[in-house]
């Protein structure tokens, strides 16, 4: 007789082995693991096991979206083992740092959880099917009612992956798309390389497990007007490079990612989540389409372009997201789409070619069909790159990117082959005014700040400090201890996970850009703030003021740019 | 009923009968420790030494323990079970289950009684005298700890725990690694030799903690075959250190090693990466959310004491909810009056 319950799509045999890949160490053992649990499965099992694993409820290329938020699965959860969703569940979410390991606890631990739950032993399929049916509830009153039908129907650890699937984001099992790959790649006896060309071209795990498990990978095929995943950029840390002349320097442009693809009238844009974006720039759509392209597909940036001048990111914000912009708003904010990489010309993929070949291909299209495209400069000193990069931050670009010169296009990878030169826009003395208890990695101890700028002498305030930013990183594991120290000789005042504190930790902080924000006290907030070292040294006297950062804010606006006209960032054949 | 002072860092007074809980201030003329960990032992020594009029009391391997770290001032041995009576009021200390020597204290006087648990565990600890409760007496007042006071929080029993320690050790051994469990040095570290006693390989302890294992066998806890940590010979042993040990270099030259971390904390997930550990075993010598409020419920006092929790209105919430009067000491603050 068939049991259900050993089943091997059972969804709480799919979450146990993720549990179990969490609590293994090494990547090795992990792929292991993994590849050993694929082996049991049959081929469409296979390809939603991977994509549950490395993608979440819904394949990245469908751009779906569950759409619940935290506070609706935590109230549902409270509510669900019969606690109080403020009092109760909110305090054990902060001293666990991870919401959906607070619910797995709280439904282990809770005899009003225990009692509702009969055990339904869902497959994966339908476990996909509860996901999409969530995506198509509107209204949180009734997503409440169907995550509370699937609690009833899985286990607490079942529960705990079930809603990390929904977030479309990590597992947070040290196990990311690479290794999903490596292990189907192992459990179906196919080439790694293989595998992961097939699933640049296809976008999917899904898709690419299903070929793999029918020996069909030769049928992986690049479709124009699907967008594949972009090759992307690690940082420099100044060891990292040893022969410069291995690399070529491009500006690194204040601007949006955007992947075109044209032939003949027809043109599409996909941004870097693979999102289509054409009808937000109808320029370029009516632009590359009437240079009836071959078929192609240019990797590229988009930026705000006006008096021979890259604009500030900050411009480019008005157009984003604004789908049939009106003419006043392509009028005042016309952007330019500049190319630097392609990725397929004449029915054939370029991305297994070095990148000097690349190029070569992308000049001569450029030279022909009349379309900018970086400026490419060859580098042999880091006192090269130093020059450059200034030239660059001249421009208004944001730095510069080194690109090994014999690599690949290493779709859907973060690696050093790219690698990106920034420098901070800026930073300001801040001090520390509460300390929350953070989540993840440093769950449990305070790990979040909120940071401070002087307003003792301004007209406008009555406080001595007002917060500018909230700052989750930038220290080192040993400053963290040192600040958690500090901070409990600090604390006046507790309101749930924050703590209040005595303005006394002068922290230095990084931040990429300070943007005008009415809704806060500062009437600013900064991007990306983090610590750049905390800052022992000084005192709250030393803190910088308002007025500071409503300088810094004023001199960036009206900072000079280079134009467009002696050494370019990009070039537009002739 | 009495009055309860919390004092800061100082620990809790009782101002009318002049006794300090965990007190580290030299103006009361009695001191109670209920344990020989460090944050409960009182710190301001010289203070302590000018005040010849004050008495300090703790259970006799409390006091020894003590006198191990470091305690130099003279303790007054109250073993456990036996009245102390002064003009103002009569002490006794009940087993708390905690760690060795861990008491409670149940002072009786003309206005009232109150049961200070200290740190506190039920079902006990094995490594422990037990955990008793003063028996046909209702409790007026109960100050105690909720370190663990959220309903995340619900422990295994202590012979699924030691079956997991065991299984632990017996793999790693068997697949050739130096299994390596990290936990305080006091408590903890005995607490694991003892439910690790019958594996035949060697434990070596760390040497903060390795003095303090003569006491607990003193007071009959089985430890099974011990030494003090030796680098040359701890590879193929069990080991015992806390996780300060990692980071100054203990067991580095073994490269086949498994790493257990025992404690309450292990509960979270979060602890893997912070620790680096391969297993976590949620081993916690301190009372669970739901072994707390059934405590507080069989107890019945008047009014509730809650001290060092994560979140005060959790606990306070669900003991109000029973109708129990519950308030919170905040040991972090000063007591504005």
């Amino acid at each position: 007789m068939h049991n259900k319950q050993e089943a091997a799509d059972n969804f709480e045999l799919w979450a146990r082995l993720v549990q179990n890949i969490a609590e293994t160490r090494g990547s090795n053992a992990k792929v292991e693991l993994c590849a050993n649990y694929f082996a049991h499965l049959a081929p469409s099992e296979v390809s939603l096991a991977c994509q549950f694993m490395g993608e979440g409820a819904f394949s990245t290329i469908s751009g779906k979206r569950a759409s619940v938020g935290a506070r609706t699965i935590g109230v549902a959860a409270a509510d669900y083992c019969g606690i109080d969703y403020d009092i109760v569940f909110k305090a054990c979410r902060t001293a666990n740092g991870s919401s959906t390991e607070t619910i797995q606890r709280l439904f282990e631990n809770l005899p009003e959880a225990r009692q509702k739950n009969t055990l339904q032993h869902w497959n994966l399929a339908r476990i996909s099917e509860l996901a999409e049916e969530l995506a198509q509830t509107r209204g949180r009153k009734d997503k409440q009612r169907i995550l509370t039908r699937v609690w009833g129907g899985l286990s607490p650890l079942a529960t705990k992956y079930f809603l990390r699937l929904l977030s479309q984001g990590s597992l947070r099992i040290g196990f990311e798309r690479r290794s999903v790959l490596q292990a189907l790649a192992r459990s179906s006896q196919v080439d790694y390389e293989q595998l992961r060309y097939a699933h640049m071209l296809t976008g999917s795990l899904a898709k690419t497990a299903e070929l793999a498990c029918t020996n069909r990978l030769d049928q992986a095929q690049f479709k124009l007007f699907n967008p594949i995943a972009f090759m992307l950029a690690a940082p420099l840390h100044s060891r990292s490079v040893e022969h410069w002349h291995d690399f070529i320097a491009e500006e690194k442009f204040d601007g949006m990612r955007c992947q075109l693809h044209a032939h003949g009238p027809k043109v599409e844009l996909f941004s870097r989540d693979l999102n289509a974006i054409t009808n937000q720039f109808p320029e370029l759509v009516e632009l590359f389409g009437k240079k009836e392209f071959p078929p192609t597909v240019i990797d590229g940036e988009i930026c705000v372009y006006r008096d021979q001048t890259i604009q500030p990111f900050q411009e480019l914000q008005k157009r984003m997201g604004v789908k049939k912009p009106s003419k006043t708003l392509l009028r005042e904010y016309p952007v330019v789409f500049i190319g630097y990489d392609l990725l397929y010309l004449n029915q054939k993929e370029t991305v297994s070619q070095s990148l000097t070949q690349r190029r070569i291909s992308l000049e001569n299209i450029a030279k022909t069909y009349k379309f900018p495209i970086s400026t490419q400069h060859s580098v042999d000193s880091k006192d090269q790159v130093d020059q450059l990069f200034e030239q660059a931050l001249a421009h208004g670009n944001e730095g510069l990117m080194l690109k090994e010169k014999e690599a690949p296009y290493s779709f859907g990878e973060r690696n050093n082959h790219w690698l990106k030169v920034k420098r901070p826009s800026g930073s300001i003395d801040t001090v520390i005014l509460y300390a929350q208890a953070g989540s993840g990695k440093r769950g449990g101890s305070y790990s979040d700040f909120t940071l401070g700028v002087s307003v003792k002498e301004d007209p406008r305030y009555e406080e001595e400090f007002i917060p500018i930013g909230k700052a989750y990183g930038g220290y080192t594991d040993q400053e963290w201890k040192e600040l958690n120290k500090a901070i409990k000789g600090c604390i006046i005042d507790r309101f749930g996970p924050t703590a209040q504190l005595r303005p006394e930790i002068v922290v230095e902080l990084e931040f990429e850009a300070i943007q005008p924000n009415p809704r806060t006290k500062a009437k600013y907030t900064l991007r990306f703030p983090r610590f750049k070292a905390i800052r022992w040294d000084l005192s709250p006297q030393d803190v910088d003021s308002l007025d500071h950062v409503e300088m810094l804010f004023n001199e960036h606006q009206s900072k000079e740019r280079s134009p467009q006209k002696s050494s370019q960032s990009f070039l537009i054949p002739d | 009923m009495l009055k309860v002072k919390k004092a800061r860092y100082h620990g809790i007074k009782l101002p009318e009968l002049s006794i300090g809980l965990d007190y580290s201030n030299a103006d009361v003329q009695h001191i109670f420790v209920s344990h020989a960990h460090a944050d409960h032992i009182p710190r301001n020594r010289t203070s302590l030494r000018e005040h010849t009029n004050l008495a300090i009391y703790a259970t006799p391997p409390t006091a020894a323990l003590m006198r191990l770290r470091g305690f130099k001032e003279d303790i007054i041995e109250l073993p456990f079970f036996e009245p102390l009576t002064t003009d103002h009021f009569t002490m006794t200390l009940y087993p708390a289950g905690h760690i060795l020597g861990s008491a409670m204290a149940f002072i009786e006087s003309g206005v009232g009684n109150i049961l200070y648990t200290g740190d506190c565990k039920t079902p006990a600890s094995p490594a422990t005298e037990g955990f008793e409760l003063p028996k046909d007496r209702q409790v007026d007042q109960l100050i105690i700890e909720a370190t663990f006071g959220l309903p995340i929080y619900r422990w295994k029993s202590n012979e699924e725990l030691q079956s997991d320690l065991v299984s632990f050790a017996r793999q790693a051994l068997d697949e050739g690694y130096t299994p390596i469990f990290l936990g305080y040095n006091l408590g903890k570290a005995q607490e694991m030799m003892h439910m690790l006693r019958e594996l035949p390989e060697t434990k070596q302890i760390h040497g903060g903690g390795y003095p303090l294992c003569a006491v607990y066998e003193k007071y009959g806890i089985d430890l099974g075959p011990y030494e003090r940590y030796n680098r040359a010979s701890s590879e193929g042993c069990l080991l015992f250190t806390p996780n300060s040990g990692l980071e100054s270099g203990f067991a580095s030259h073994i490269k086949k090693k498994r790493i257990a971390y025992c404690s309450g904390w292990a509960s979270h997930e979060a602890r893997r990466t912070q620790t680096q550990a391969h297993a976590l075993i949620p081993l916690s010598d301190h009372l669970d959310y739901f072994e707390l409020i059934n405590l507080c419920e069989h107890l019945q006092p008047k009014r509730t004491y809650i001290t060092h929790t994560p979140d005060p209105k959790v606990v306070l919430h669900e003991l109000q909810q029973r109708g129990l009067d519950a308030v919170y000491l905040d040991m972090m603050h000063e007591e504005l009056d």
